[in-house]
Formats: structure tokens, sequence, C-alpha cells
């Protein structure tokens, strides 16, 4: 049973002359690690909000399809009830915090389930933790890096235990080293907990690597959907102009000229293995 | 330095700012109470002196004599509009009682400022809208307030680069009359209120995330608690407040200048 199943789903604003996406059907398991990309405006965001509910709940307009998400029936079920399975990370941090310190913000998702205040303290230390900002509750947000505030909003969804999170590029606002962090705790959450990752990404040097599933969007529509070495090697991915990583593009410079990789490299580790590999013969 | 830098919470580590909030609002509701049923000199420098130790206790003597010093210039004005409407209009049988009670009534402002300031200062935002919340004022309310208080730095940035932006592309804001002064800013007021728009829905769309509004009994990781010196501060309070209304009834308080024989 996947944990997140669409069926045609189509979605117009209720301002939009045509619809923000069409036609997408898609399923995703449990433990899967899903890096979503495709060019500006193609409605990544868009298919996001449907996985928590907010499109139809919070944006009306037209939502035609079937989705489901935990075995719920979106259309069915409030926000408030989804957000307890699908937690979602937007893309500015500082909008995402409105407690005045760190550990007040990661217990408001908490408090507003009405969870005992002993069950929320350990959930919110536990949350901390596994950010690594358990040295910063006390903080202000307004005392915190970009990359430590959007490390709070993770660990604000992650202390309501949910099955799956999405992240709506969490990294555009960052530096590099802050976006690595960020990827890196996102791994975790993925490879220790088993959470479910969707993860909108146009830096796929640096989370391919990470991923168990790469789909690529374009015009509202799924084009390219499959395992990361696959698409990310085909030659649609290059052409629609997704910024696929510089070693699996050397990877094809190198076999046009006759120098065949084993294995299709997403990482400089890899690349350079396979590169020692080949040219020891 | 403005003078609101006397009024804006400072975190020290200090006994006072650990005090409920809920005690020290009865505390500045009893005070200012106090401060109005007097209007003779004696009571209200009195009044003004027996705050002082709470200051010290709160380590904040420096954004305190800043609040201070801030009010002196309405303290100034408000002496000054009292003398002459009491020449005018009141019946003082001489210059120095209209004096007299014209500083009093000016102290009366002093003490007030004083005690605000100290509750403004030794109080987290954080703490005072658990307080509000621990007072059934609907969450709704305390959220919003505590929003805003979250808010206020990032807007003030915000502001500020809107203002650089524009500067660099030549926007002029200084100089001009007063309407032109006010039409020059609306080229950053613009950009400020679309911006907040914006920003209100993302965080709406982030509140929802996190399940705003699943119950309508709402948890808190904190709550707070009276403890031994909120309960002193209460007494101490109350006290003051009997003192003063026996005083107020049954004593007749000198004024400084029959005690002077002016
Ligand atoms: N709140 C909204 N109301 C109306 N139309 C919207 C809204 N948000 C997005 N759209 C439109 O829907 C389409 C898809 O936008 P969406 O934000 O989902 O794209 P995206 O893939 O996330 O782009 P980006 O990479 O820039 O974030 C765009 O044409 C956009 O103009
Ligand atoms: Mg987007």
């Amino acid at each position: 049973m996947p944990i997140i199943e669409t069926k045609n789903l189509t979605y117009t604003y209720p301002i939009g002359t045509k619809p923000a996406f069409e036609d997408v059907t898609i399923k995703i398991d449990k433990g899967e690690f899903v890096v979503l990309t495709g060019p500006s405006g193609c409605g990544k965001t868009t298919l996001c909000r449907c996985f928590n509910g907010l499109i139809p709940h919070f944006y009306s307009g037209k939502l035609e399809g079937e989705i489901y998400v935990s075995n719920l029936k979106v259309v069915n079920h409030p926000i408030h009830e989804l957000a307890q399975h699908v937690g979602m990370v937007f893309q500015n941090p500082e909008n995402q915090l409105f407690a005045l310190s760190v550990e007040k913000d990661v217990a408001f998702g908490l408090e507003n389930l009405g969870i005992s205040r002993e069950k929320m303290r350990e959930r919110v230390d536990w949350a901390l933790k596994i950010t690594g900002i358990y040295g910063l509750k006390d903080r202000a947000p307004y005392e915190l890096s970009g990359g430590q505030q959007q490390r709070v909003a993770i660990a604000s969804v992650l202390a309501m235990q949910p099955e799956i999170i999405v992240l709506d590029e969490p990294t555009s606002f960052l530096d590099p080293v802050g976006a690595q962090n960020i990827f890196e705790v996102i791994n975790r959450l993925n490879k220790d907990l088993g959470i479910t990752i969707i993860l909108v990404e146009h830096r796929l040097d640096l989370t391919s690597k990470y991923a168990s599933r790469v789909m690529i969007m374009d015009k509202g529509r799924i084009i390219l959907d499959g395992p990361p070495k696959e698409i990310l090697n085909s030659e649609e991915a290059r052409l629609i102009g997704v910024g696929i990583p510089k070693v699996t593009r050397l990877y094809q410079i190198l076999k046009n000229k006759g120098l065949n990789l084993n294995e299709i490299p997403l990482s400089a580790e890899e690349a350079t293995k396979g590169l020692l590999e080949v040219l020891r013969i | 330095m403005s003078m609101f830098d006397g009024f804006k919470f400072r975190s020290v580590n200090s006994s006072v700012h650990k005090m409920d909030p809920r005690a020290k609002f009865i505390y500045v509701c009893v005070m200012f109470a106090v401060a109005v049923m007097f209007s003779q000199i004696i009571p209200l420098l009195v009044l003004l002196i027996i705050q002082m130790p709470l200051v010290f206790a709160a380590r904040v003597q420096k954004e305190w004599l800043r609040s201070m010093k801030g009010a002196a210039g309405f303290a100034i004005i408000i002496f000054l509009m009292n003398v002459f409407s009491l020449y005018f209009y009141g019946n003082y049988e001489s210059l120095s009682a209209i004096v007299e009670r014209s500083f009093a009534l000016t102290l009366r402002f002093m003490v007030l400022i004083e005690s605000f300031s100290v509750f403004f200062l030794t109080t987290s935002p954080d703490l005072l809208g658990l307080a509000l919340e621990q007072s059934r004022v609907p969450y709704e309310l305390c959220f919003a307030f505590t929003t805003a208080v979250r808010f206020v730095p990032v807007l003030a940035e915000e502001a500020q680069t809107i203002m650089d932006a524009q500067k660099a592309r030549g926007l002029e804001l200084e100089g001009g009359s007063f309407i032109k002064k006010i039409r020059n800013y609306i080229p950053i007021l613009i950009p400020l209120i679309v911006n907040a728009i914006r920003r209100s829905l993302e965080l709406a769309e982030t509140m929802e995330s996190r399940a705003w509004g699943a119950t309508q009994n709402r948890t808190n990781l904190y709550v707070l608690r009276m403890g031994r010196k909120d309960f002193l501060l209460m007494l101490f309070s109350f006290a003051m407040l009997v003192v003063s209304v026996y005083v107020s009834l049954n004593v007749q308080i000198p004024n400084i200048i029959y005690l002077l024989n002016i």
C-alpha cells in the first residue's frame, strides 16, 4: 500500500485560467526519498500543497482526480488531521517561526494538538536533538542564522512525528554550507527514522546522492520519474534544463568521447571511484 | 537612545524578571490607583522612592534612568500646562501653591512612568503572552500579541532594506514641505505593506500545517506558577492600597509651603 497515491490529479487556482498541474498519477511508498525538480513555475509547490490538504482546504479552486495520503482521502480530512501525518517545511525560514523562543516554536504544533505537558517536553527535546539544535532552545528566532532557523522549522514538524515530511526548496535562502547541513539532517530523518521524504530542490548536485527517486515536472506534468541515475542521465532531463549534477554530465561527455565508467556517478566521490577503476586498467 | 528603550524588555537574570507577570501587573495597577489617589508632593515622592529597590533588584537602573530622562521632557510640559491652567482657571491664593500642586501632578506622572517602565523592562513578551493565556484571554488574541512582538524586528529590518533600496534608486526622503515629506514615504510604505500581506499568508499556511485549531483544549509547554516572591509582591501591593486608602481618608497631608511657612 503506497503512503501517497494520486490518480489523474488536476488543480486550477481560483484566479487561474489553466491548471497549475494536470493529470498527475503517482505512487510513493513508505521510506522513499523523492527529489522533485523542474523549471520555475511548473507546479511543484502547488503539488506539495495537496499532500497535507492545504489544497483544497486552505486554497479553494478546482481539484479533480483522487489523492490519498496515509490511507486518508485528503478532501475528506481537515488540515490539522493530515498535519499529523505530513509535515511541511516551506521556503522562507523566517515566516515559519512565530514563537519568541526556539523551544516554544517546536512545541507549537503539539500545543495545538493538546498533547500533555510531559509528553510534549519529551518530544520537543527529542526533535531538537535529532536536528542538532538542542543548544539553541532558548534563543529567539531573530538571533539565529537562516540555516539554524530552517532546522528549527524541521524540528517543529518532526516533533509532530509525521510519517511523511515535504520540504519545498528549504535551502533556497541559504548558503551552500547551510544547505549541505540541512540535506544531511533530512537524510538522517529518512535513513534513521524511516520517514518518507519529498524534497523539492534545484540543487541536484547536493541532493541526488541521497535520493531513492527523482521526479521531474515540466509545465504542470510529471514527465520523468524513476531512480536518480537513470533519470539524471536521460537526454530529456538535460534538455529541460534541470541542473543535473556536474559529475553526471562529465560521465556523459566521457562516454561520448569513448570512455565508459562502470556506474553513473551522482557525487564527486562516486565519480572519483569510477574514474580510478577505469583508468587503472 | 530613545525614550522607548526605557520600556523595552531587557533579558537580565534577576528575581524580578522571574516573577509572575500577573503579580507584577497587580502591582502596577495598585501603583496607578494609589498615585491617582494623592495630589500632594509628600505621598507622591514616597511612591517614587519606594519603587527604587525594585529597580535595583532587577538591575535595570540604566534603562530605567533612560525612561525617566525621556519622560522628563514630557514632565516639563505637564508642569507648565498645569501652572498655566491653575493660574488662569483655578482659585489658588498664592503662586507658590500653584507651583506646588503642578509639581505634585508632574510627580504623579513620573510615578506612573516609573511603574510602567519597571513592568515592561522586566517582563519578557513570552511570559506576558503566557500570562494572558492563563488569564483566559482567548488564545487567538495571545497568539496575535506574541506574533506581533516576534515580527517587530523583522519588519524594522525590512523597512530599512526597502528604504536603502529606494534611496539607491534616487528616492529623496529628506527635504520639502510637510506634505511632501509624507508623500516621500509612499514608495516605502507600499512595498512594506505588500510584503506584510504576503508574509501573513505564508504564516497562515504554516500555522495550518502545524495543526492550528485542532482542539479546543490547547495545552502549553509552560505553566506559570506563583511563587513566594510573587505572593510577597502582591501582599506588598495590597498593603500599599490599604494604607493609602486609610491615609487619604483620615490624614490631613500638609503642604510643603505650609511646612516651610512661605
Ligand atoms: N497562490 C496562487 N494563486 C494563483 N496562482 C498561483 C498561486 N501559486 C502559484 N500559482 C501559479 O501556479 C503555477 C505553478 O506555480 P508553483 O508555485 O506551483 O510553481 P513551482 O514549480 O513551485 O515554481 P518555483 O520553482 O518558482 O517555486 C504558476 O503559474 C503560478 O503562477
Ligand atoms: Mg515553488
